[in-house]
């Protein structure tokens, strides 16, 4: 108890001196602001990055794909792609047919609105039971292409990204003019993604062969069973994975990039932040030594002193988090970025701005250690000697 | 250079603090290097691309949508056009589904090497030209999966022979290296008169054409001029120069830019809060010895100069040692942009920054320790 408040007493001491050493404290505040800043933004992009890829993934979508391969270099022939409709475990829709959608995947060019500069991304073609496959896909002008037509659906924001997706527009694209007939939404997927009908693609394309095939399960428990069924037939040369590993494989590099940036930048500033932070309370108990060794010569303990200053460490990050939490969310927060051609909105989610609080703690705990050590070790006789 | 020895105490009147500072000015510049150097050496990848290149390929806008090789004489008459080189691109799988090996096919007459950025020993051309089913391969890639020279490699791929196999064959005949960063590095080189003869579909259109020119400042014109003649015709060109391209790739890093720009205006912002902190306690401590000094007939101008050599000497060598430290780390963290190098200029921009972070954080405790007054400075003690 006696200890409790000696540690009371100390802190108030601490934080009544504060207006006095304004610049070590800004020092902290600002070194700590701008490294959880940089921090929180940067995973902001991660975070981002992770919401808008996993968006539309749906829980019972498998995707098939030839063995080892990603889709842009898996190849499907037809033959084989015919029996997984018999498949077991596989989900039926309303005309009472498999819901399986074959894909065939080919680059497409667009131009950026505002900038003008060119964005490669895939065109889809893909069976009309794309509809029942994704039932989160909605119309929102014109309607779905028809079968053997040059007809191209895209996504809202194609339409509002890029230029030449109007209704009615025409892209000049192998085989003649492609026209666009309608555009829909995809719940909360923000990719521009442009669909045709697969046996148009693949016909202009010399294909014969299907990139990957969707299956949708009857439920996510099935997944084992069909998964098994396509090992077991020897006709079939093709692996079947959840639609959210083959994203997640998609996206691998560039969620490892985020990540491994945020973190060494962030780790980098935290140390820096932590050093200015380490500078500034030697100074302060510098400054303050004759005080401490005064209290400790009428009977405060070492440990109460300690702990009062890591507590004004810590104190003084504290603000500093919030501040650089708060900058990086009103900078970044909802801003477009498309860095290596994907594009997404930065984050800033509370729980961000909580990871940034801890590492500010961290810092403020770091910093304060070996400063408050030396404020309980100093001889008090030394102490008062000082000038 | 007598003042050397007092610069150097005065550096080190308080060594934890100096150390303390020294170690946070090089983690600072050890970030501003790894990010400038990653910004500027994009810019400096795109500088380095050839603008005397030209790839002429279809203006559709689909990827990989084949141009008539008959566009080959028309393109070689426009003025000011040194040579035309027609480049297929396919590709395959050596032995795993996951070792994808990219396929170009060149022909190789002439000086053909004056249209491509690829480098090859004129014995390893000479067999190339000599040998149907040659091949060329680059030397990481043959040491990856073995390769030797009179090697027989099959690759598996999408194309249809005319005997109905979709497995080619081809024979290693030599190594090249790329000094491009566009299309990767797994790729290998081979003769286009054969692929073209024993593809089953397809035959006599090619994927793009390189075209030299034979002067850099006419590429634009000639570039305007090569899709001016196929415009409203059945084929339309879309002419760019490999400069125009690397921009283009790597304009999706260039998004980062404000973020670096970002990250290292903060940087910059707390070291400068934290030095001038920190120079200004220094100056308010040494009072007393700083007015000693000019009792002792230092002048206003050598005490100025004098604080500010101190805060300099720390900067400057604090930089160099985290500049020298992002030049360590640089391959590892910029690892995800092919062939990017630091260029020195980042080492000249943070080195001058350093000087930049000392003039303004010691800037006002000079002016602070120049204007002293000895007696009132002794006088406060």
């Amino acid at each position: 108890m006696n200890s409790l408040r000696q540690f009371i007493a100390l802190l108030a001491m601490s934080l009544a001196g504060v207006p006095q050493r304004l610049g070590s404290v800004l020092t902290i505040i600002i070194g700590v602001a701008c490294a959880v800043g940089v921090l929180v933004s940067m995973l902001a992009m991660g975070t981002g990055a992770r919401n808008q890829e996993q968006a539309n993934v749906s829980a019972d979508g498998v995707v098939l794909s030839s063995v080892g391969s990603r889709p842009f270099s898996s190849s499907v022939p037809r033959e084989e792609a015919a029996v997984i409709r018999d498949m077991p475990g596989i989900r039926r829709g309303s005309d009472g047919e498999p819901i399986v959608a074959f894909e065939s995947l080919v680059g497409m060019e667009g131009r950026r609105r505002v900038t003008g500069t060119r964005v490669f991304f895939p065109l889809v073609g893909i069976s009309e039971s794309v509809l029942q496959y994704r039932p989160e896909m909605h119309f929102t002008s014109g309607r779905m292409f028809q079968r053997g037509l040059r007809e191209l659906i895209a996504s809202n924001t194609c339409v509002r990204q890029f230029s030449g997706f109007g209704i009615g527009e025409r892209r000049s694209l192998p085989g003649g003019d492609w026209t666009i007939v309608g555009h829909f939404d995809q719940g909360v997927g923000e990719q521009c993604t442009v669909y045709a009908d697969v046996d148009i693609v693949m016909s202009t394309f010399a294909r014969n062969a299907y990139s990957i095939v969707s299956v949708l399960l009857r439920s996510p428990s099935d997944y084992d069973a069909f998964r098994a069924a396509v090992q077991a037939n020897p006709t079939l040369h093709l692996e079947a994975k959840h639609e959210k590993e083959v994203v997640q494989d998609a996206f691998k590099q560039l969620n490892g990039l985020l990540d491994f940036v945020s973190y060494f930048v962030g780790t980098i500033m935290a140390i820096g932040a932590t050093l200015g932070a380490v500078n500034s309370l030697y100074s302060i108990v510098d400054a303050r030594r004759r005080e401490l060794a005064t209290l400790r010569a009428i009977g405060f303990g070492s440990g109460a002193i300690v702990a009062s200053i890591l507590c004004e460490s810590v104190l003084l990050a504290l603000p500093g988090a919030l501040l650089g939490a708060g900058l990086a969310w009103a900078l970044f927060n909802g801003l477009s970025v498309s860095p290596f051609g994907y594009s997404f909105q930065l984050e800033v989610t509370r729980s961000l701005a909580l990871t940034g609080v801890v590492w500010a703690l961290a810092m403020g705990l770091f910093g304060g250690l070996f400063p408050a050590l030396r404020a309980a070790r100093v001889p008090v006789t030394t102490a008062l000697r000082a000038t | 250079m007598r003042f050397l020895p007092l610069i150097w105490s005065g550096i080190w009147r308080k060594p934890g603090r100096t150390i303390l500072m020294f170690l946070q000015i090089s983690v600072a510049f050890a970030l501003f290097g790894v990010l400038q150097g990653v910004k500027s050496g994009v810019e400096h990848l795109v500088a380095a691309a050839r603008a005397d290149l030209l790839i002429v390929h279809t203006r559709a806008n689909f990827i990989f949508s084949p141009l008539p090789l008959g566009l080959l004489e028309p393109i070689r008459s426009v003025a000011g056009v040194k040579l035309v080189v027609p480049v297929e691109l396919s590709g395959g799988t050596y032995q795993k589904p996951d070792q994808q090996v990219g396929i170009v096919a060149v022909s190789p007459e002439g000086d053909w090497l004056s249209a491509f950025t690829f480098m090859v020993a004129p014995e390893y051309d000479a067999a190339l030209r000599n040998t149907r089913t040659g091949a060329l391969v680059p030397e990481e890639l043959a040491k990856k999966y073995g390769w030797k020279i009179g090697d027989h490699i099959p690759l598996m791929t999408r194309t249809t022979q005319v005997n109905g196999s979709t497995t080619w064959e081809f024979d290693v005949v030599g190594t090249f290296d790329d000094s491009d960063i566009g299309g990767g590095r797994d790729k290998i080189l081979i003769n286009f008169s054969y692929y073209n003869e024993a593809r089953k579909a397809g035959k006599n259109t090619v994927n793009h054409f390189n075209v030299a020119v034979s002067d850099p400042r006419l590429a634009v014109s000639v570039a305007d001029e090569i899709d001016r003649r196929f415009a409203n015709s059945s084929n339309e060109t879309k002419s760019e120069s490999l400069r125009e391209l690397a921009q283009l790739q790597l304009q999706s890093i260039g998004d980062l830019n404000f973020l670096i720009r970002a990250i290292v205006g903060a940087v910059l912002v707390a070291l400068l809060f934290a030095t001038s902190t920190m120079m200004m306690q220094s100056i308010r401590e040494r009072t007393a010895e700083l007015a000693v000094l000019k009792t002792l007939g230092f002048t206003d101008r050598a005490v100025f100069l004098l604080i500010l050599a101190e805060a300099a000497a720390v900067c400057v060598a604090a930089a160099a040692l985290g500049l020298a430290l992002a030049l360590l780390a640089f391959p590892f963290a910029a690892r995800f942009v092919l062939g990017i190098s630091m260029p020195a200029v980042v080492i000249e921009i943070g080195l001058a920054s350093a000087v930049f972070v000392a003039l303004v954080s010691a800037g006002v405790p000079a002016i602070l320790a120049a204007r002293l007054r000895v007696a009132e400075a002794l006088a406060s003690r």
